[in-house]
């Protein structure tokens, strides 16, 4: 089977250490292909799908520890993919980046239990800060409570 | 201020906010990958200091979708200048196919949402009414809303033009329409306000899984 997650790993300059899977989730194909190749560059694990449904699919098979998701998307919106990844895998922490971000938008995805809501066009050191805060999150988490 | 108009402006409004806010999520995400492209390419001069030099054709192939995204944020501050000078006159002769299809140009992003398709036969001559332009496209995107809505299974929708030229009218189609929708398309207040403004009547065929707009016969 494919590996669907992907690092270039060719540079520690700008890496924050991370050996995280996040799935990056858009119908905005020359966006997502981008912005995982600069996290790819981070030393960040990607992997793209292009939809809703293709999501879903994929983390019953391979799943990341984080999801980046766009909320406008044809035929299952964002919404409905943090609704649903919530009730069958609410370890994964799901971080919204969207182009259409009204306040409404934002208070319905973190009651919902988004770990983030952040805006297109993103400054790419602000989302690996949020990554970053995700993988402690999730460290946190899985250490063994004495 | 009568109350109906206060609904019939109250609505050109919504319509006018749906549109906008549509067109500039599209520009917003032109940007987005204008952002990330400039930033990979910051991230690869970068890398170019410490690994092999960085390719000329991975530099063009940047630039390339940078222009890709010009071109495409142009396309939309293009429809929605256009958009924005319907309100130029109160009514102007205005051909129906044109109409039509600048909605759904304008709207598209929305209808690929909904994931539908929407067809368009032309008609054998042009059909033209005297109107008011802003609000024939808000009933148009109504009609094409509504139908998008009604479409089931397939979600085909195809917009033909009626043949007898004394009486314009526009037809929308579905294969296949959500059991009862039919008797429910249209008859709010603000439907019926905007329609009587118009001048147009709704007539359903429900044989065909279908409406059309109607003008009245002309003399």
């Amino acid at each position: 089977m494919k590996q669907a997650y992907q690092t270039l790993n060719v540079s520690k300059k700008n890496s924050i250490e991370l050996s995280l899977k996040i799935l990056l989730v858009d119908d905005e194909k020359e966006f997502v292909l981008t912005l995982s190749e600069r996290l790819q560059i981070r030393d960040m694990w990607t992997a793209v799908v292009f939809d809703g449904k293709s999501a879903l699919d994929l983390i019953h098979t391979d799943a990341p520890e984080v999801m980046i998701i766009d909320l406008k998307m044809p035929v299952i919106d964002g919404i409905d993919v943090l609704k649903q990844v919530k009730q069958t895998k609410p370890e994964i922490e799901v971080i919204v980046l969207t182009g259409h971000g009204s306040e409404q938008d934002k208070k319905k995805c973190m009651g919902l239990g988004a770990f983030a809501y952040m805006q297109k066009p993103v400054d790419i050191d602000l989302l690996s800060k949020s990554l970053k805060k995700a993988l402690e999150k999730i460290k946190a988490n899985k250490s063994p409570v004495i | 201020m009568t109350k109906d108009k206060h609904e019939l402006i109250t609505g050109g409004m919504q319509f006018f906010g749906q549109m906008s806010a549509s067109a500039t999520h599209e520009i917003k995400n032109t940007l987005a990958i204008i952002n990330e492209s400039a930033g990979l390419l910051e991230d690869l001069s970068m890398m170019a200091e410490t690994n092999p030099p960085l390719s000329p054709a991975r530099v063009n192939d940047i630039s390339q979708r940078v222009k890709r995204q010009v071109v495409r944020a142009d396309l939309v501050v293009r429809k929605l200048n256009r958009f924005s000078h319907s309100v130029d006159r109160q009514t102007q002769i205005t051909d129906l196919e044109k109409t039509v299809c600048f909605v759904l140009d304008l709207a598209s992003r929305l209808i690929e949402m909904q994931g539908v398709v929407v067809k368009v036969i032309p008609p054998l001559s042009h059909i033209r009414v005297d109107t008011n332009l802003f609000y024939l496209e808000n009933m148009i995107w109504k009609a094409i809303e509504t139908a998008c809505l009604a479409a089931k299974e397939k979600k085909q929708v195809k917009i033909s033009f009626g043949t007898d030229a004394d009486t314009p009218s526009i037809w929308f189609s579905m294969e296949t329409v959500k059991d009862n929708l039919m008797d429910d398309l249209f008859g709010s207040k603000e439907d019926d306000v905007l329609l009587a403004y118009l001048n147009i009547s709704i007539k359903k065929n429900k044989e065909n899984n279908g409406f059309c707009l109607l003008w009245p016969k002309r003399f």
